[in-house]
């Protein structure tokens, strides 16, 4: 537990002192920005649904982007063996490395706080819709950082790792927007499989046992894919 | 069943990756408080060795024991007792110097007012005082190096491996780190790795010789020594003998003319083992002067190459 925390401390730091977290943040910020003007003006609605259904998609591209570094770059620079040296579990390390991701995401949703906060001024917005919208947009930055920790333990060269990590969340993407070209016979089944399904009743106000499962399910079968592949380097 | 002389046990360790043997049944062992230098050409097996020992690369066959642990069946054991500091020094360049040794140190298990103070005391003995808030990536090699081995050291490890330390360093950074590593020896169990082979003469009274994944040899440098095919020989100056005479003498086997110098005649005697005494008795006895009497031992470097060389005549004959 206490290796989580140091693990968590030094990437934390690593984020605050490399540029690349701060170009991200920028992008993300400014895309937000873009969502929520366009979202307001065209459906003149005081309602968040376009900005927050564009964030999951932002989120697809920007969080391997984050996390392409974790496992990737400890081992071009030969600090994976100072990690696996140490008296720590790998699992703490994951969770460690995983934690620090998340915890970014969930700052940069912070940052978006202000678009309701301009909003209420504006209009009425629901509140409730707004949190649980905020949870579920929270929920991806998960899953989806535990899919890019998976891709960065696969290579050591960070710029693959962050593609592999976007190709390997755009099916989960694709699959609830190209539904009609999908055989009829599976179309149900693979609609079940997609992030956005159920990342909607989120964004209706709504928390649904079976999205949290979801979301849980996607998140620990990544960290545990993760672990699986970092444990058997070490054997080949 | 701990033996509590041997810190470190390599039994018969092997390590294959894919159809390649890296290590082909490497055995030694290290007793407590003692330093041994682990030498070997490029490719030897060295660092996959170390890294068996560290507990970072499990080995295919054999069994590593470290304090009596079982490097595979007690792996946190072994690496709360082991301090490892791989051939490039495992930097975070975005890190001060202070932030990383701190990281390490609480990884290691150290936490709050004792890993400040172990900080603190490692960063005064490898001699990195008033550096904590330089960023890793803009620190020389031989900065890093003081740094990898200050985190091989935070956690005050009874056992330390070092793969080639020194590697990379100018001369006298060389020395500080070697002297850093005599010190260290008093108070630790060492292996270091290395093929600058004079380090060895300096820091290691025993060694162990790996080439091609297999221990060659292992003994004092001494022993080592005796290992060169090619005897000791003298260097010998003087007046009014002949080589002839020379070839006489008890224990010499080859009596070896050089250009004279100054109107002394020189000549190269090789022998069993040390005929100074004799030589000079000689020259006395048939009248002549000696200006100077030199004795040289093989060196390191060619008991090495003759170790590892005759490895290499004996594979290729086989093969």
């Amino acid at each position: 537990m206490k290796a989580v925390w140091t693990i968590w401390k030094k990437e934390m730091r690593v984020y605050a002192v490399s540029p690349l977290a701060y170009v991200f943040l920028g992008a993300f910020l400014f895309l937000s920005g873009l969502f929520f003007y366009l979202g307001v003006t065209l459906t003149g609605e005081a309602s968040l649904r376009v900005l927050l259904a564009n964030l999951a998609v932002t989120q697809l591209f920007v969080l391997p982007m984050l996390t392409m570094r974790h496992f990737a770059e400890e081992r071009r620079q030969g600090t994976l063996e100072l990690l696996f040296t140490a008296p720590v579990p790998i699992g703490a390390i994951v969770i460690g490395k995983w934690l620090s991701s998340v915890t970014l995401c969930v700052l940069m949703l912070a940052g978006t706080v202000v678009f309701p906060v301009i909003l209420s001024y504006y209009g009425d917005p629901d509140w409730g819709v707004m949190i649980t919208s905020y949870l579920g947009l929270a929920a991806v930055a998960c899953g989806f950082s535990a899919a890019g920790l998976f891709a960065s333990s696969l290579t050591d060269d960070q710029v693959a790792a962050g593609l592999l990590g976007i190709v390997m969340l755009l099916p989960f993407w694709l699959v609830n927007q190209a539904e009609a070209l999908l055989p009829e016979d599976w179309a149900e089944g693979a609609r079940k499989i997609g992030v956005l399904v159920h990342l909607d009743s989120f964004q209706r106000g709504v928390i649904d046992s079976s999205d949290v499962l979801y979301f849980f399910g996607f998140t620990f079968i990544f960290l545990f894919l993760t672990f699986r592949s970092l444990e058997s380097r070490r054997w080949r | 069943m701990y033996n509590d002389v041997f810190m470190v046990e390599a039994l018969g360790i092997s390590k294959s990756y894919g159809p390649t043997l890296a290590l082909d049944g490497v055995s030694f062992s290290v007793e407590r408080g003692e330093i041994v230098g682990f030498l070997g050409p490029n490719g030897a097996g060295k660092t996959t060795t170390m890294r068996i020992l560290t507990g970072y690369l499990p080995a295919s066959g054999g069994q590593a024991k470290i304090a009596g642990f079982d490097v595979f069946d007690h792996p946190m054991e072994v690496k709360r007792r082991v301090g490892y500091l791989p051939e490039t020094p495992p930097l975070y360049p975005e890190l001060s110097v202070g932030e990383y040794l701190a990281f390490v140190g609480e990884l290691r298990g150290l936490s709050g007012k004792e890993c400040r103070l172990k900080v603190g005391a490692v960063m005064e003995r490898v001699g990195l005082v008033g550096w904590e808030r330089r960023v890793l990536g803009s620190l020389s090699k031989g900065y890093r190096q003081r740094v990898g081995l200050a985190q091989a050291l935070v956690h005050d490890p009874p056992v330390l491996i070092l793969d080639e330390p020194t590697s990379g360093l100018d001369p006298t950074q060389m020395v500080g780190i070697r002297s850093l590593i005599q010190e260290l020896a008093a108070t630790h169990t060492v292996i270091l790795s290395t093929h600058v082979l004079s380090e060895v003469e300096i820091l290691c009274p025993r060694a162990v010789v790996i080439g091609r994944g297999r221990v060659l040899a292992t003994g004092t440098l001494d022993a080592l020594r005796s290992r060169a095919k090619r005897g000791s020989w003298t260097l010998l100056e003087a007046r009014g003998v002949q080589a002839v005479q020379l070839g006489s003498a008890a224990g010499v086997q080859q009596v070896e003319p050089l250009p004279d110098s100054d109107g002394w005649s020189c000549f190269r005697v090789l022998s069993a083992g040390d005929v100074r005494a004799v030589l000079v008795a000689l020259v006395h006895a048939a009248g002549g002067q000696v200006r100077a009497v030199e004795s040289k031992l093989p060196s390191l470097e060619e008991a090495f190459i003759d170790i590892v060389g005759e490895e290499g005549v004996t594979r290729g004959s086989a093969a």
